[in-house]
């Protein structure tokens, strides 16, 4: 894996002119891939992709949706730790990481989260908006969410989900007494987690006709999605406003974050609020009748594609989410890399049939 | 949301309702019995606004075209007329009878009477499939406790809910629930309530149900099934495109996802190259459907084609020589395979087509006989009785033209049996 080391090694997050270290990372990461997996090989030899030579770019790389991944349990080798996907419909998938992809994703994360200008040696109180960790969660948000806890040195860390006999619950209250305390201390307060919850407690202390003047330097972090509440997604003008007016945090100091768990890359947004694709990924928009690649400015299935993995086959994956590939090269920020937009998702997965056998019955419920 | 008692409650009510629904059942079953003419006034009443207009608004999710096409079926189905033909078509005209004398032996008054308390469990496939099995279970006078699929949109419940707005009286037997298939221990409290449990899906929700159900409840199976066209001496059939075209309309508007929706085209051939000649002259048939049906809904779109992408993929996991022969249009695909077994295509309007010679039919069939329901025939007028026959013969349950393998026909059983039937148990009481 010289490629792939060589491809995080990279000093530029966002240098444009890594495509042919990138590629050579890629097929390097074939080659393991199907010599490693037989389901993968199979898949690859069903596509016709046989060898790294009929891999001409990115785009030619076998795509396993993120919906297979979750009905089949994909192995390419020895792994270190597995992440779950946050299984928003009830199923999840498995991901396996090898020591060398912890690696590329420590290596990658401090370079990303150093350029954002995230990481800090001041200390700070966390204010998770997302899972507190329990021995019975396995996924990844969770992890990640955690982990994020440590960009800074933190004096205290509060969790909006709590884990109770009933599952996760969120516990509002608790947020608003640690945020009255926060507010009287000198450290800074860094919110991170489910941009749903955020919104709903800005929503909430409105509302009540609350507001908190946080010490400087506070920020907002985001990640996970707004899953099940795309409805309620609030336009991202909203959000920033209520930011301002209920917790005192200027926009420059609301960052988002975007990723997968079969696609571990760090997405974070720039001044202008776009997720540019770092050296470490390429994206490809896929036609929705065809899969055929589309280009900039079209919408379609986002196929995300990063050789940061060999313990799984995650090579080149796509989510079912709806996405567009902007032109980056005239983003203020200075990013000349393209950035993605996440417009939606495809329509629910739990298709309605009989045929397949109603899928949302009982499902895999063994009594 | 749960409808308990006429009212609207809030999902986490559920184990008190449920509690409650105990003690209520043995009061309603004692105190009277449910005519089926207050539920037929009742749906009549449906179909009179259904037809005003007044649900347009409800409706309008579905396109166009197909509220029409719904609205022309309520019109004709859910009329006082045609409910009475039903209830005397599956229940037959002896609803209540006195034996004949006979020498040595007493007489015995003979009555159908409700089962009791129905629990169904819907599935999501046909968009008012739950609204109607409940119908039929209140048609036959039974307590009914509904649990409703997750992909329901709200619209079996305000249908439901109209019905009692129109019949105050019946909001004594409908009981609706929104738990999750996943509740185990929801849905056990609602199968012990019950006497029988009505249940459609795939052989794995039967599986879990029987599992789940008390000994001594009646499992009243509506299974998954797979449907199949039977093309013989195509050359020879009365207008082969046109037949091939409604074969297609009927792929490209189930997109295969219903129990009657044709999975694979059987040839009478043993020849694959008459296979592929076949499917090439097929697959620009098909792709003009699809294209005539797409919907401009990009999630959609996206879906369907990310599900028949990843069940591509699956096939390539199972047994990765298997299909090699495939045509692929745009959004469809023809695939040959030279089995002839009977079995789920990758759906979405990607076909199977297989080879069948005649003298094959019966063994063939026999090995997928707890999935037969439909066959669709293109075949020569004089050719139709004979097929129908032996398809009939050998399990099948519906033979229709290519076209109508998903339609419905007025006095159709479902499955091979009446609906109504399955929901009574017939009582003797000497006289």
């Amino acid at each position: 894996m010289k490629l792939r080391r060589k491809l995080f090694a990279s000093k530029d997050p966002y240098d444009c002119t890594k495509s042919e270290l990138f590629l050579g990372a890629c097929k390097e990461n074939f080659t393991h891939l199907i010599n490693n997996c037989e389901d993968y090989k199979k898949i690859c030899d069903g596509l016709g992709i046989h060898s790294p030579d009929d891999i001409k770019s990115p785009a030619d790389i076998p795509v396993i949706p993120t919906m297979l991944m979750k009905q089949h349990d994909f192995r390419s080798g020895r792994y270190m730790i597995m992440a779950t996907s946050s299984g928003t419909s009830g199923k999840m998938s498995h991901v396996r990481f090898e020591f060398g992809a912890l690696i590329a994703a420590l290596k990658m994360s401090i370079k990303v989260t150093r350029y954002h200008g995230i990481m800090s040696f001041r200390p700070c109180r966390y204010i998770v908006m997302g899972y507190k960790p329990h021995r019975s969660n396995k996924t990844a948000v969770a992890k990640t969410a955690y982990l994020t806890t440590f960009l800074a040195p933190a004096i205290s860390r509060r969790f909006i989900l709590k884990h109770t006999s009933d599952g996760y619950k969120p516990d509002f209250d608790s947020i608003i007494k640690a945020l009255e305390k926060y507010e009287k201390g000198k450290a800074p307060v860094r919110f991170m987690g489910f941009p749903s919850y955020t919104f709903f407690l800005f929503r909430m202390l409105e509302e009540k006709g609350l507001s908190f003047k946080l010490p400087k330097g506070s920020k907002i972090m985001l990640g996970g999605g707004w899953k099940q509440f795309y409805q309620e997604a609030a336009d991202k003008e909203t959000f920033y406003k209520l930011a301002k007016k209920t917790l005192n945090i200027d926009e420059e100091n609301i960052t988002e974050f975007f990723g997968a768990v079969e696609h571990p890359i760090l997405y974070t947004d720039c001044s202008a609020h776009h997720f540019h694709v770092p050296v470490y990924s390429n994206i490809v928009i896929r036609d929705p009748d065809t899969l055929e690649p589309l280009e900039m400015g079209k919408t379609g299935l986002v196929n995300l594609i990063s050789p940061l993995c060999k313990a799984t086959p995650i090579l080149s994956i796509m989510t079912d989410d709806l996405g567009i590939l902007h032109d980056g090269s005239t983003c203020p920020c200075g990013v000349k890399s393209p950035y993605l937009e996440i417009v939606g998702r495809v329509a629910p997965e739990d298709i309605k049939t009989c045929a397949a056998g109603a899928a949302d019955i009982l499902q895999g419920v063994k009594v | 949301m749960i409808l308990f008692d006429g009212k609207t409650y809030e999902s986490s009510e559920q184990d008190r309702l449920l509690t409650e629904l105990e003690k209520r059942i043995p009061e309603i079953l004692a105190k009277k019995q449910l005519s089926p003419e207050v539920v037929i006034e009742a749906v009549a009443c449906l179909r009179e606004d259904l037809l005003k207009g007044r649900f347009d608004d409800l409706l309008s999710s579905f396109p166009s075209d197909v509220v029409e096409t719904y609205k022309i079926q309520a019109e004709a189905l859910l009329s006082e007329e045609h409910l009475h033909k039903k209830l005397e078509t599956e229940l037959g005209n002896t609803f209540e009878y006195v034996t004949d004398y006979i020498k040595g032996f007493k007489q015995i008054r003979v009555k159908k009477m409700p089962l009791g308390v129905l629990f169904h469990i819907s599935a999501g496939n046909m968009d008012f499939l739950p609204a109607y099995s409940l119908a039929e279970g209140l048609m036959t006078g039974n307590i009914n406790i509904l649990k409703l699929p997750s992909a329901d949109n709200g619209l079996s419940l305000k249908l439901i809910m109209q019905l009692i707005e129109y019949r105050p009286e019946l909001k004594d037997y409908i009981y609706v629930f929104d738990t999750s298939s996943s509740d185990i221990q929801g849905m056990r409290k609602m199968a012990e309530l019950s006497n029988a449990i009505s249940v459609w899906g795939s052989d794995m929700a039967i599986e879990a149900v029987r599992g789940l159900a008390p000994t001594g409840v009646k499992i009243i199976e509506w299974g998954q099934k797979l449907g199949f066209c039977y093309i013989t001496r195509l050359d020879e059939a009365e207008d082969a495109d046109k037949e091939l075209e409604g074969l297609a309309s009927h792929i490209a508007t189930t997109k295969q996802l219903l129990c009657s929706s044709c999975q694979v085209i059987y040839l009478d051939t043993s020849d694959i190259e008459e296979l592929k000649s076949f499917a090439g002259r097929f697959l620009p048939i098909l792709e003009n459907a699809v294209n005539r049906n797409k919907t401009e809904e990009i999630g959609i779109r996206a879906r369907d084609t990310l599900v028949s992408y990843t069940q591509r993929l699956k096939g390539l996991l199972g047994e990765e020589e298997k299909h090699e022969n495939v045509l692929r249009g745009r959004s469809c695909s023809v695939i040959i395979s030279a089995d002839n077994i009977l079995e789920l295509s990758p759906m979405m309007c990607n076909v199977l087509v297989k080879p069948l010679p005649r003298d094959k039919i019966g063994e063939v069939l026999y090995k997928s006989r707890y999935h037969l329901q439909t066959a669709g025939l293109i075949c020569p007028e004089e050719d139709r009785r004979h097929l129908a026959e032996l398809f009939t013969q050998c399990g099948l349950i519906r033979v229709t033209k290519a076209s109508d393998m998903s339609a419905y026909f007025p006095g159709e059983c479902h499955d091979g049996e009446y609906a109504l039937s399955r929901y009574v148990r017939i009582v003797n009481v000497e006289e």
